[in-house]
């Protein structure tokens, strides 16, 4: 306990030195976690969106202006045409594309209206497991519909209610589809009915294709070959709704970690060269010690638990802001697809991991500096002034 | 004062290099005893090498040559752990610049002393308190060094000094910085707690009233320690 008594008075009367050695923990620590913890909740912005139905891309094509007064091909806000559903048969040739599923989008003033294939209960507009009362559709449904339960209670909808969009449709579901998807709608009805009531009559034709890949890893290379098979064509991946929605400068988790672990290497170099600092302001007392009984074991406890206090400290107070300033920027993750603080908790292996990292910084500052302290001589380091 | 001695140094040599000079020798072939319990007193003018003797016979420092015998132990064939166990336990250190830790209060400079050894907590609480109450700064014990006058400080250095109950108690110009009143003060006061509790004093020094207070005299000049000198012989206005 002889260090840590003493290390405790030292750090306090050395306040300007304690101070800018916490501050360098402090930053590193911070940092760590907000850009973990950000590009955690990056990352999840930008598979939620998609993942939620079942989905890796969006397939469109993108229209300029809106196409008719009496309603509008739409995805995600986009306008977008309508093209042969029997192209989906070709862009499940292309590699890595296990499935495009066919959905029709359509908005009237500010109800929309999508058309789905019920057969396809993995990836879909909506899915199975959304249903909360009532049933899902089925291939052989007609004017039946699906209800969103936002929509279903603002307009008093029940099972067995008549909703109308280009004709009247039987309420045979309550859905609840989160705000996070972006196919969620006001109204599902089975694809050939949507088709069959537009007054555009876009019989066979679809204006989404939803696409699973069959590895998160080939998202960005398939959205990339469907565009180039299919020029006119966009595609929708799950970093690109997250890059139109949310202002954080956009990285994955290994490069956070990347630049943690470069900025932790600093800290402690930050720390140590501090601490030699200290160590040569020290000298005459090191010696001083030394001359009245002080063991190089006890000189070296002494520096490696000032610094251990100093990295605690840093540790804590770094765990504290980086939590705080991680929640500010996932905080401002969000727009359509939902804030990303729904998505990211705190995580006590992380908050354990910074704290670690500034313990285990303070202990090599310490244990360098204090080599430099155990070579003095002790007659040559009281003559020091 | 005892027959036996504690301290045997013999035929000892610290050269050192000092850049265009070449080597010097801060101490040339001087050898002594001192006998358990006795008060020696070297002199000499400053650069005569009385500090680097000191420091030899503490073992602070390693001769060039020759050997120190401090209570039976040889110095030169102690590992520098068992250096440290002698420094803590058989020796304490007056310094002529009191060299305390200026972060710390009077106590914790005399704790610091203590703060190595197996002593609990509480005990070497009181010892500290006991020494600075023995050294007369009992209601200063919570001041810092830079708070005491020149005479407190080194009275707290001496409360250090003695904190162990060291069998020999170096005393490196310990009046150097202070004027003659303190100084006669703190070496009444070394000399008053040696002979209380047995202890033997190596004192090096140029001020010629430590005469009053030693058992023994000896020279020192340019690195060569003399032969014993009668008291009555030194001039205390030579030096």
């Amino acid at each position: 306990m002889i260090s840590f008594s003493y290390a405790f008075k030292e750090i306090r009367r050395r306040k300007y030195r304690t101070a800018v050695n916490i501050a360098g923990v402090v930053i590193a620590i911070s940092t760590l976690i907000t850009l973990v913890m950000a590009a955690r909740g990056w990352e999840t912005c930008t598979t939620v969106p998609l993942n939620s139905i079942g989905t890796d891309i969006i397939y469109i094509y993108t229209a300029p202006v809106e196409p008719s007064n009496k309603g509008c091909y739409i995805v995600n806000h986009l306008f977008s045409y309508p093209f042969n559903q029997t192209l989906l048969t070709e862009i499940e040739q292309v590699s890595n594309v296990e499935c495009a599923v066919p959905i029709l989008m359509h908005r009237s003033r500010a109800l929309v209206l999508t058309g789905i294939d019920p057969s396809e209960t993995q990836t879909n507009a909506v899915l199975p497991d959304s249903v909360i009362e009532g049933r899902y559709l089925t291939p052989d449904d007609g004017y039946v519909a699906l209800v969103d339960k936002e929509y279903a209670i603002l307009n008093n909808l029940t099972l067995g209610s008549n909703v109308t969009y280009a004709a009247d449709f039987e309420v045979i579901g309550i859905v609840d589809v989160s705000s996070t998807n972006i196919m969620k709608s006001h109204i599902y009805v089975n694809l050939p009915v949507v088709q069959e009531i537009l007054p555009e009559k876009p019989i066979g034709l679809i204006n989404i294709a939803l696409v699973r890949t069959s590895s998160p890893n080939t998202v960005e290379q398939t959205a990339a070959e469907l565009e180039e098979k299919w020029p006119d064509s966009s595609t929708l991946t799950g970093w690109d709704l997250a890059e139109t929605s949310s202002g954080i400068i956009q990285m994955n988790e290994d490069t956070a970690w990347n630049i943690s672990i470069a900025l932790s290497v600093i800290a402690v170099l930050f720390i140590l060269k501090s601490q030699l600092g200290n160590v040569a302001e020290r000298t005459k007392e090191i010696g001083i010690l030394k001359a009245i009984g002080w063991s190089n074991t006890n000189v070296v406890n002494q520096i490696v638990a000032e610094s251990l206090l100093q990295g605690v400290i840093g540790g804590l107070v770094g765990c504290g802001v980086g939590y705080i300033f991680a929640m500010y920027v996932l905080s401002t993750i969000g727009g359509e697809i939902g804030g990303a603080l729904n998505f990211v908790t705190v995580d006590p292996l992380l908050l354990s991991l910074g704290f670690a990292i500034a313990i285990v910084s303070g202990i090599i500052a310490g244990v360098f500096s204090s080599l430099r302290a155990t070579r003095l001589s002790p007659v040559e380091a009281i003559r020091k002034i | 004062m005892s027959n036996s001695n504690i301290i045997e140094a013999s035929n000892l040599t610290k050269t050192y290099r000092k850049g265009n000079v070449g080597e010097v020798k801060a101490v040339d072939d001087a050898s002594l005893e001192v006998k358990e319990g006795e008060f020696l007193t070297i002199f000499g003018p400053s650069g005569s090498g009385k500090t680097t003797l000191l420091n030899l016979i503490g073992g602070l420092d390693k001769p060039t040559k020759g050997k120190v015998t401090l209570d039976g132990l040889e110095l030169s064939k102690l590992n520098e752990a068992k250096l440290v166990k002698v420094r803590r336990e058989k020796v304490g250190f007056v310094f002529q610049a009191f060299n305390l830790i200026p972060t710390f209060s009077a106590l914790e400079n005399v704790q610091v002393a203590l703060a190595p050894t197996s002593m609990p907590k509480n005990e070497q609480l009181d010892r500290a308190v006991e020494l600075l109450e023995l050294v007369g700064l009992k209601q200063r014990i919570n001041h810092l060094p830079a708070e005491l006058s020149a005479g407190e400080q080194q009275r707290v250095a001496i409360a250090r000094a003695f904190a162990n109950k060291p069998k020999v108690l170096l005393l490196d110009e310990p009046t150097g910085n202070l004027d003659t009143k303190t100084g006669k003060e703190i070496l009444k006061m070394c000399h008053k707690a040696s002979k209380d509790q047995g202890q033997t004093v190596v004192a090096v020094t140029h001020a010629g009233y430590v005469k009053s207070y030693t058992n023994r005299l000896l020279f020192m000049r340019d690195g060569k320690l003399f032969s014993e000198m009668p008291k009555d012989e030194i001039q205390e206005e030579e030096y």
